[in-house]
Protein backbone atom coordinates (compact mmCIF):
# COMPACT_ATOMS: atom_id res chain seq x y z
CA UNK A 1 0.00 0.00 0.00
CA UNK A 2 1.59 3.25 -1.06
CA UNK A 3 2.09 6.19 1.26
CA UNK A 4 -0.90 8.17 0.05
CA UNK A 5 -3.28 5.26 0.60
CA UNK A 6 -1.76 4.65 3.98
CA UNK A 7 -2.33 8.29 4.96
CA UNK A 8 -5.88 8.17 3.74
CA UNK A 9 -6.64 5.01 5.66
CA UNK A 10 -5.20 6.47 8.84
CA UNK A 11 -7.19 9.67 8.36
CA UNK A 12 -10.38 7.67 8.00
CA UNK A 13 -9.52 5.70 11.10
CA UNK A 14 -8.82 8.78 13.18
CA UNK A 15 -11.59 10.96 11.79
CA UNK A 16 -14.47 8.72 10.85
CA UNK A 17 -17.69 10.19 9.59
CA UNK A 18 -20.98 8.75 10.83
CA UNK A 19 -21.25 6.27 8.03
CA UNK A 20 -17.76 4.96 8.81
CA UNK A 21 -18.45 5.10 12.54
CA UNK A 22 -21.51 2.88 12.12
CA UNK A 23 -19.38 0.30 10.34
CA UNK A 24 -16.74 0.45 13.04
CA UNK A 25 -19.26 0.10 15.84
CA UNK A 26 -20.66 -2.99 14.21
CA UNK A 27 -17.24 -4.48 13.56
CA UNK A 28 -16.22 -3.85 17.15
CA UNK A 29 -18.93 -6.27 18.26
CA UNK A 30 -17.21 -9.13 16.45
CA UNK A 31 -13.56 -8.34 16.27
CA UNK A 32 -10.88 -6.46 18.12
CA UNK A 33 -9.80 -3.40 16.19
CA UNK A 34 -6.53 -1.49 15.97
CA UNK A 35 -5.96 1.35 18.38
CA UNK A 36 -6.26 4.02 15.67
CA UNK A 37 -9.79 2.91 14.85
CA UNK A 38 -10.87 2.72 18.46
CA UNK A 39 -9.36 6.10 19.18
CA UNK A 40 -10.99 7.70 16.14
CA UNK A 41 -14.33 6.17 17.03
CA UNK A 42 -14.05 7.34 20.60
CA UNK A 43 -13.39 10.89 19.49
CA UNK A 44 -16.32 10.81 17.13
CA UNK A 45 -18.65 9.45 19.77
CA UNK A 46 -17.70 12.26 22.12
CA UNK A 47 -19.29 14.73 19.79
CA UNK A 48 -21.96 12.73 17.97
CA UNK A 49 -25.07 11.77 19.86
CA UNK A 50 -26.60 10.00 16.84
CA UNK A 51 -23.69 7.60 16.63
CA UNK A 52 -23.79 7.07 20.38
CA UNK A 53 -27.42 6.09 20.04
CA UNK A 54 -26.62 3.86 17.08
CA UNK A 55 -24.08 1.91 19.10
CA UNK A 56 -26.40 1.52 22.08
CA UNK A 57 -29.24 0.42 19.88
CA UNK A 58 -27.44 -2.25 17.91
CA UNK A 59 -26.03 -3.67 21.12
CA UNK A 60 -29.46 -3.65 22.70
CA UNK A 61 -30.99 -5.53 19.77
CA UNK A 62 -28.17 -8.07 19.75
CA UNK A 63 -28.52 -8.82 23.45
CA UNK A 64 -32.29 -8.98 23.11
CA UNK A 65 -31.97 -11.71 20.49
CA UNK A 66 -29.44 -13.65 22.51
CA UNK A 67 -31.40 -13.50 25.75
CA UNK A 68 -34.85 -14.17 24.34
CA UNK A 69 -34.39 -16.85 21.75
CA UNK A 70 -37.75 -18.37 22.54
CA UNK A 71 -39.51 -15.15 21.70
CA UNK A 72 -37.86 -15.14 18.29
CA UNK A 73 -39.25 -18.58 17.58
CA UNK A 74 -42.84 -17.96 18.51
CA UNK A 75 -45.25 -18.32 15.67
CA UNK A 76 -48.46 -20.01 14.70
CA UNK A 77 -46.81 -22.46 12.40
CA UNK A 78 -45.65 -25.92 13.18
CA UNK A 79 -45.11 -29.23 11.48
CA UNK A 80 -47.85 -29.97 8.99
CA UNK A 81 -49.97 -33.02 9.86
CA UNK A 82 -48.51 -34.89 6.86
CA UNK A 83 -44.96 -34.14 7.96
CA UNK A 84 -45.79 -35.14 11.49
CA UNK A 85 -47.14 -38.53 10.39
CA UNK A 86 -44.34 -39.12 7.95
CA UNK A 87 -41.71 -38.52 10.60
CA UNK A 88 -43.46 -40.74 13.12
CA UNK A 89 -43.59 -43.51 10.58
CA UNK A 90 -39.92 -43.13 9.79
CA UNK A 91 -39.02 -43.34 13.44
CA UNK A 92 -40.91 -46.56 13.87
CA UNK A 93 -38.95 -48.30 11.14
CA UNK B 1 -47.82 -64.12 42.29
CA UNK B 2 -44.82 -62.35 40.81
CA UNK B 3 -45.14 -61.35 37.16
CA UNK B 4 -42.68 -63.18 35.00
CA UNK B 5 -40.05 -60.59 34.03
CA UNK B 6 -39.04 -62.41 30.90
CA UNK B 7 -42.55 -62.23 29.53
CA UNK B 8 -42.82 -58.48 30.01
CA UNK B 9 -41.58 -56.67 26.88
CA UNK B 10 -41.00 -53.47 28.82
CA UNK B 11 -38.17 -54.99 30.79
CA UNK B 12 -36.39 -55.78 27.55
CA UNK B 13 -35.90 -52.03 26.93
CA UNK B 14 -32.42 -50.95 27.98
CA UNK B 15 -32.40 -48.57 30.93
CA UNK B 16 -32.24 -44.87 30.11
CA UNK B 17 -33.86 -45.07 26.68
CA UNK B 18 -35.88 -41.98 25.95
CA UNK B 19 -39.60 -41.84 25.92
CA UNK B 20 -41.43 -43.13 22.88
CA UNK B 21 -40.18 -41.56 19.66
CA UNK B 22 -43.71 -40.73 18.60
CA UNK B 23 -43.98 -38.75 21.81
CA UNK B 24 -40.97 -36.71 20.82
CA UNK B 25 -42.66 -35.64 17.63
CA UNK B 26 -45.66 -34.41 19.55
CA UNK B 27 -43.65 -32.85 22.35
CA UNK B 28 -40.83 -31.23 20.40
CA UNK B 29 -41.72 -31.44 16.71
CA UNK B 30 -43.28 -28.00 16.38
CA UNK B 31 -40.57 -26.29 18.37
CA UNK B 32 -37.78 -27.88 16.36
CA UNK B 33 -39.58 -27.15 13.13
CA UNK B 34 -39.92 -23.46 14.00
CA UNK B 35 -36.26 -23.32 14.96
CA UNK B 36 -35.22 -24.92 11.68
CA UNK B 37 -37.60 -22.81 9.64
CA UNK B 38 -36.25 -19.61 11.16
CA UNK B 39 -32.76 -20.61 10.13
CA UNK B 40 -33.35 -22.30 6.80
CA UNK B 41 -36.35 -20.28 5.62
CA UNK B 42 -37.61 -23.30 3.73
CA UNK B 43 -40.34 -25.56 5.13
CA UNK B 44 -39.19 -28.64 3.21
CA UNK B 45 -35.62 -28.28 4.36
CA UNK B 46 -36.86 -27.58 7.85
CA UNK B 47 -38.97 -30.76 7.89
CA UNK B 48 -36.00 -32.79 6.66
CA UNK B 49 -33.78 -31.29 9.30
CA UNK B 50 -36.29 -32.17 12.02
CA UNK B 51 -36.62 -35.71 10.73
CA UNK B 52 -32.85 -36.15 10.57
CA UNK B 53 -32.61 -34.82 14.09
CA UNK B 54 -35.04 -37.37 15.48
CA UNK B 55 -33.35 -40.19 13.59
CA UNK B 56 -29.96 -39.19 14.92
CA UNK B 57 -31.39 -38.87 18.41
CA UNK B 58 -32.85 -42.35 18.17
CA UNK B 59 -29.43 -43.76 17.42
CA UNK B 60 -27.91 -41.74 20.21
CA UNK B 61 -30.23 -42.96 22.97
CA UNK B 62 -29.42 -40.88 26.02
CA UNK B 63 -31.00 -40.73 29.43
CA UNK B 64 -32.53 -37.47 30.50
CA UNK B 65 -34.34 -36.19 33.47
CA UNK B 66 -36.97 -33.86 32.24
CA UNK B 67 -38.42 -32.47 29.11
CA UNK B 68 -36.36 -29.31 28.89
CA UNK B 69 -33.05 -31.20 29.01
CA UNK B 70 -34.37 -33.46 26.29
CA UNK B 71 -35.36 -30.45 24.20
CA UNK B 72 -31.96 -28.79 24.63
CA UNK B 73 -30.26 -31.93 23.52
CA UNK B 74 -32.49 -32.30 20.46
CA UNK B 75 -31.95 -28.64 19.61
CA UNK B 76 -28.22 -29.22 19.77
CA UNK B 77 -28.49 -32.03 17.26
CA UNK B 78 -30.72 -29.89 15.07
CA UNK B 79 -28.23 -27.02 15.11
CA UNK B 80 -25.54 -29.33 13.84
CA UNK B 81 -27.83 -30.55 11.06
CA UNK B 82 -28.45 -26.94 10.11
CA UNK B 83 -24.76 -26.15 10.18
CA UNK B 84 -24.10 -29.18 7.95
CA UNK B 85 -26.57 -27.73 5.52
CA UNK B 86 -24.84 -24.35 5.57
CA UNK B 87 -21.48 -25.97 4.97
CA UNK B 88 -22.78 -27.74 1.91
CA UNK B 89 -24.89 -24.85 0.67
CA UNK B 90 -22.11 -22.31 1.11
CA UNK B 91 -20.46 -23.44 -2.03
CA UNK B 92 -23.62 -23.45 -4.08
CA UNK B 93 -25.56 -20.41 -2.94
CA UNK B 94 -24.01 -17.04 -2.93
CA UNK B 95 -23.17 -15.98 0.54
CA UNK B 96 -20.91 -13.55 -1.14
CA UNK B 97 -23.62 -11.95 -3.21
CA UNK B 98 -22.59 -8.35 -3.19
CA UNK B 99 -25.78 -7.01 -4.64
CA UNK B 100 -27.39 -6.04 -1.41
CA UNK B 101 -24.25 -4.74 0.19
CA UNK B 102 -24.55 -1.40 -1.44
CA UNK B 103 -27.40 0.29 0.28
CA UNK B 104 -26.38 0.62 3.88
CA UNK B 105 -29.04 3.15 4.70
CA UNK B 106 -27.42 5.49 2.14
CA UNK B 107 -30.49 7.67 2.13
CA UNK B 108 -29.88 8.59 5.76
CA UNK B 109 -26.39 9.99 5.40
CA UNK B 110 -25.52 13.35 3.90
CA UNK B 111 -24.51 12.52 0.36
CA UNK B 112 -22.18 15.35 -0.48
CA UNK B 113 -20.90 18.74 0.48
CA UNK B 114 -20.50 19.94 4.02
CA UNK B 115 -21.23 17.25 6.56
CA UNK B 116 -20.82 14.48 4.00
CA UNK B 117 -21.12 11.06 5.57
CA UNK B 118 -22.90 12.40 8.63
CA UNK B 119 -26.37 11.34 9.72
CA UNK B 120 -29.07 13.58 8.29
CA UNK B 121 -30.28 14.71 11.68
CA UNK B 122 -33.99 14.10 11.38
CA UNK B 123 -33.29 10.67 9.88
CA UNK B 124 -30.59 9.63 12.28
CA UNK B 125 -31.04 7.30 15.24
CA UNK B 126 -33.70 8.67 17.54
CA UNK B 127 -33.82 8.34 21.30
CA UNK B 128 -35.25 5.05 22.56
CA UNK B 129 -36.28 5.78 26.15
CA UNK B 130 -36.16 2.72 28.41
CA UNK B 131 -35.81 0.13 25.69
CA UNK B 132 -35.53 -2.64 28.27
CA UNK B 133 -39.18 -2.24 29.14
CA UNK B 134 -40.16 -3.34 25.67
CA UNK B 135 -38.65 -6.75 26.27
CA UNK B 136 -41.74 -7.75 28.24
CA UNK B 137 -44.07 -6.73 25.48
CA UNK B 138 -45.44 -9.37 23.18
CA UNK B 139 -45.99 -6.85 20.39
CA UNK B 140 -42.36 -5.81 20.56
CA UNK B 141 -41.38 -9.38 19.86
CA UNK B 142 -43.86 -9.71 17.05
CA UNK B 143 -42.29 -6.61 15.50
CA UNK B 144 -38.82 -8.02 16.04
CA UNK B 145 -39.80 -11.27 14.31
CA UNK B 146 -41.30 -9.35 11.41
CA UNK B 147 -38.21 -7.19 11.07
CA UNK B 148 -35.94 -10.22 11.17
CA UNK B 149 -38.12 -11.79 8.53
CA UNK B 150 -37.41 -8.89 6.23
CA UNK B 151 -33.68 -9.53 6.26
CA UNK B 152 -32.54 -11.49 3.27
CA UNK B 153 -32.04 -15.18 3.92
CA UNK B 154 -28.26 -15.11 3.98
CA UNK B 155 -27.99 -11.98 6.06
CA UNK B 156 -30.48 -13.39 8.56
CA UNK B 157 -28.55 -16.64 8.73
CA UNK B 158 -25.34 -14.82 9.54
CA UNK B 159 -27.06 -12.66 12.15
CA UNK B 160 -28.49 -15.75 13.86
CA UNK B 161 -25.19 -17.57 13.86
CA UNK B 162 -23.45 -14.60 15.41
CA UNK B 163 -25.95 -13.00 17.73
CA UNK B 164 -28.19 -15.91 18.73
CA UNK B 165 -25.87 -18.92 18.54
CA UNK B 166 -22.87 -16.90 19.59
CA UNK B 167 -20.42 -18.42 17.12
CA UNK B 168 -17.35 -16.28 16.69
CA UNK B 169 -16.31 -14.72 13.39
CA UNK B 170 -13.77 -17.35 12.57
CA UNK B 171 -16.22 -20.20 13.14
CA UNK B 172 -18.85 -18.55 10.95
CA UNK B 173 -16.37 -17.89 8.15
CA UNK B 174 -15.26 -21.51 8.27
CA UNK B 175 -18.83 -22.75 8.28
CA UNK B 176 -20.03 -20.66 5.38
CA UNK B 177 -16.75 -20.50 3.49
CA UNK B 178 -16.76 -16.70 3.38
CA UNK B 179 -14.13 -14.12 4.09
CA UNK B 180 -14.02 -12.01 7.23
CA UNK B 181 -14.79 -8.90 5.25
CA UNK B 182 -17.87 -10.53 3.71
CA UNK B 183 -18.95 -11.47 7.20
CA UNK B 184 -18.65 -8.07 8.69
CA UNK B 185 -20.43 -6.43 5.80
CA UNK B 186 -23.35 -8.82 6.24
CA UNK B 187 -23.48 -8.32 9.99
CA UNK B 188 -23.32 -4.57 9.54
CA UNK B 189 -26.14 -4.78 7.05
CA UNK B 190 -28.23 -6.92 9.39
CA UNK B 191 -27.73 -4.65 12.37
CA UNK B 192 -28.38 -1.50 10.42
CA UNK B 193 -31.55 -2.81 8.79
CA UNK B 194 -32.87 -4.32 11.98
CA UNK B 195 -32.24 -1.15 13.95
CA UNK B 196 -33.98 0.96 11.36
CA UNK B 197 -36.94 -1.37 11.10
CA UNK B 198 -37.37 -1.56 14.88
CA UNK B 199 -37.15 2.20 15.17
CA UNK B 200 -39.74 2.83 12.47
CA UNK B 201 -42.14 0.10 13.50
CA UNK B 202 -41.80 0.04 17.26
CA UNK B 203 -39.88 2.75 19.02
CA UNK B 204 -41.27 5.61 16.96
CA UNK B 205 -44.77 4.27 17.46
CA UNK B 206 -44.75 3.85 21.20
CA UNK B 207 -43.78 7.45 21.84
Amino acid sequence: MNLWNRLRTTATALLPDCREASRVQSKLLDHPLPASRRFGLGLHLLVCKWCRRYGRQIRFLGHAARDHQDELLKSDCGLSPEARDRIKRRLRE
Amino acid sequence: MQPDPTSNPESAKPPGVLSEPSQWVDEHGDYLFRFALARLRNPVLAEDAVQDTFLAALKGGRNFAGRSAERSWLTGILKNKIYDHFRKAGRETSFTDLQFYNDEDSDRFVAEGAGQGGWIHELGPQEWPNPGESLDNELFWRTYRDCSGKLSKNVAAVFNLREVDGLDSREICALLDISESNLWVMLHRARMALRRCMETNWFDKIK
